[in-house]
């Protein structure tokens, strides 16, 4: 028993110490970590929209975990609309930025994170794929075996629908959103 | 010269992936692209050479009753440490490794060599045998890496081979074509191995 308890301290202890490790450096690289991808993530919404001027981020109302950041130019005009659609694809979680004009169309999108089949499902971090969803509206979005116009990627049907259904999710909250504020500021 | 002898056994003799057959499971995974296997190579050597560090440091005090917890704390918290201290410092490299780092911590010889080799000998012995396994493995995930993505899709790290002609064998970077490679190079290492002696 004693021996027992004797081998649980021991264990008590590594472990111990090893989280004492684990949280410093936890400590000091998470604020790190967190500016570096908010800085990131400006990058690319000033990568695909390089004619805005500023972007103010707006929480959906309906869905508090949806952001959008509402892009204007040099005189404070609305051009655009930005945001981040997400959906499980083939094996993970696959992210892209997009870019809206004020049309809700699409002006430019980009896969910024995702971990699919190499080879395969891979294919839709490339620009050739980014490139099919240019001038694409809600209704447009639609992979060609469900009978649209987006061509999916050989072998990755499911990555190119969770591209193109987040992306048609997204614009619809958007859309929503907008429209329901562009509501309340009229009766104010 | 023992020293020597550790770091260079991991390459051939003791090639933790055609002889010693450990870490199966992460070699097919990645194995898609000579860039991923460079990269799970030299992370998984990295860790290694820490773990087999710290392991062979603290052998005096481990109870042997409970050195493998103690050991998958160990390889866990500098998996971890690795992990975080990447994604702040080097983000790019973080991008293209951050899939493997969590395959580490189930690489099974990072475990396998805590287990049969830096648990008894000596730290330096032990820094000599993590960088010469890792090194095998590394060396290994290229070999089968370049098979496959040659193949796959005609191309060596990125770079045209192949004419555009080639009509790319697609099974060669889909699962099975790991297991065949794989089973392959394992043939031929056997078949030179006999013929030596």
């Amino acid at each position: 028993m004693k021996y027992i308890i004797q081998l649980g301290l021991i264990l008590l202890i590594f472990c111990a110490v090893a989280s004492g490790i684990l949280a410093y450096v936890n400590s000091k690289t998470s604020p790190v970590i967190a500016a570096r991808k908010l800085l990131e993530e400006e990058q690319t919404r000033k990568e695909l929209l390089p004619s805005a001027k500023s972007f103010e981020q707006v929480k959906a109302a309906a869905d508090t975990n949806f952001v959008y950041y509402v892009a204007s130019n040099e005189t404070g005009q609305v051009i655009g609309y930005a945001f981040i659609a997400a959906k499980n694809g083939y094996s993970s979680l696959v992210k892209s930025m997009v870019a809206l004009d004020s049309e809700y169309r699409i002006i430019n999108m980009k896969v910024i994170d995702q971990n699919e089949t190499p080879g395969l499902g891979t294919n839709c971090a490339i620009e050739s794929f980014w490139k099919l969803f240019r001038n694409l509206g809600y209704d447009d979005l639609l992979v060609d075996k469900d009978g649209g116009k987006i061509k999916s990627l050989t072998g990755a049907t499911i990555t190119t629908r969770a591209v193109t259904n987040s992306i048609k999710e997204a614009i619809a909250i958007l859309r929503t959103d907008l429209e329901a504020k562009a509501k309340q500021g009229g009766a104010q | 010269m023992t020293f020597l002898k550790e770091l260079t056994k991991g390459l051939i003799k003791e090639n933790p992936i055609f002889v010693i057959v450990l870490g199966i499971c992460p070699t097919l995974a990645v194995t898609t692209s000579v860039k991923n296997a460079i990269g799970m190579g030299m992370a998984a050597t990295f860790v290694l050479i820490c773990s087999n560090t710290i392991i062979s440091l603290i052998k005096n005090v481990t109870p042997p009753k409970i050195r493998i917890p103690i050991y998958i704390v160990v390889i866990a918290s500098f998996v971890s440490i690795v992990d975080m201290v990447m994604a702040a410092y080097t983000p790019a490299v973080h991008k293209s490794l951050g899939i493997f780092i969590p395959l580490i911590v189930v690489n099974c010889i990072i475990l396998g060599r805590a287990e049969a080799f830096a648990s008894k000998n000596n730290m330096l012995s032990s820094i000599a045998d993590g960088i010469g396994m890792g090194l095998g493995f590394t060396l290994s995930l290229i070999v089968v890496a370049s098979i496959r993505e040659l193949l796959g899709t005609g191309s060596w790290l990125e770079m045209n081979i192949f004419p555009s002609t080639y009509d790319p064998m697609l099974v060669a970077i889909l699962a099975p074509g790991a297991f065949i490679t794989l089973g392959f190079l394992m043939g031929v290492m056997q078949m030179l191995k006999n013929r030596r002696k």
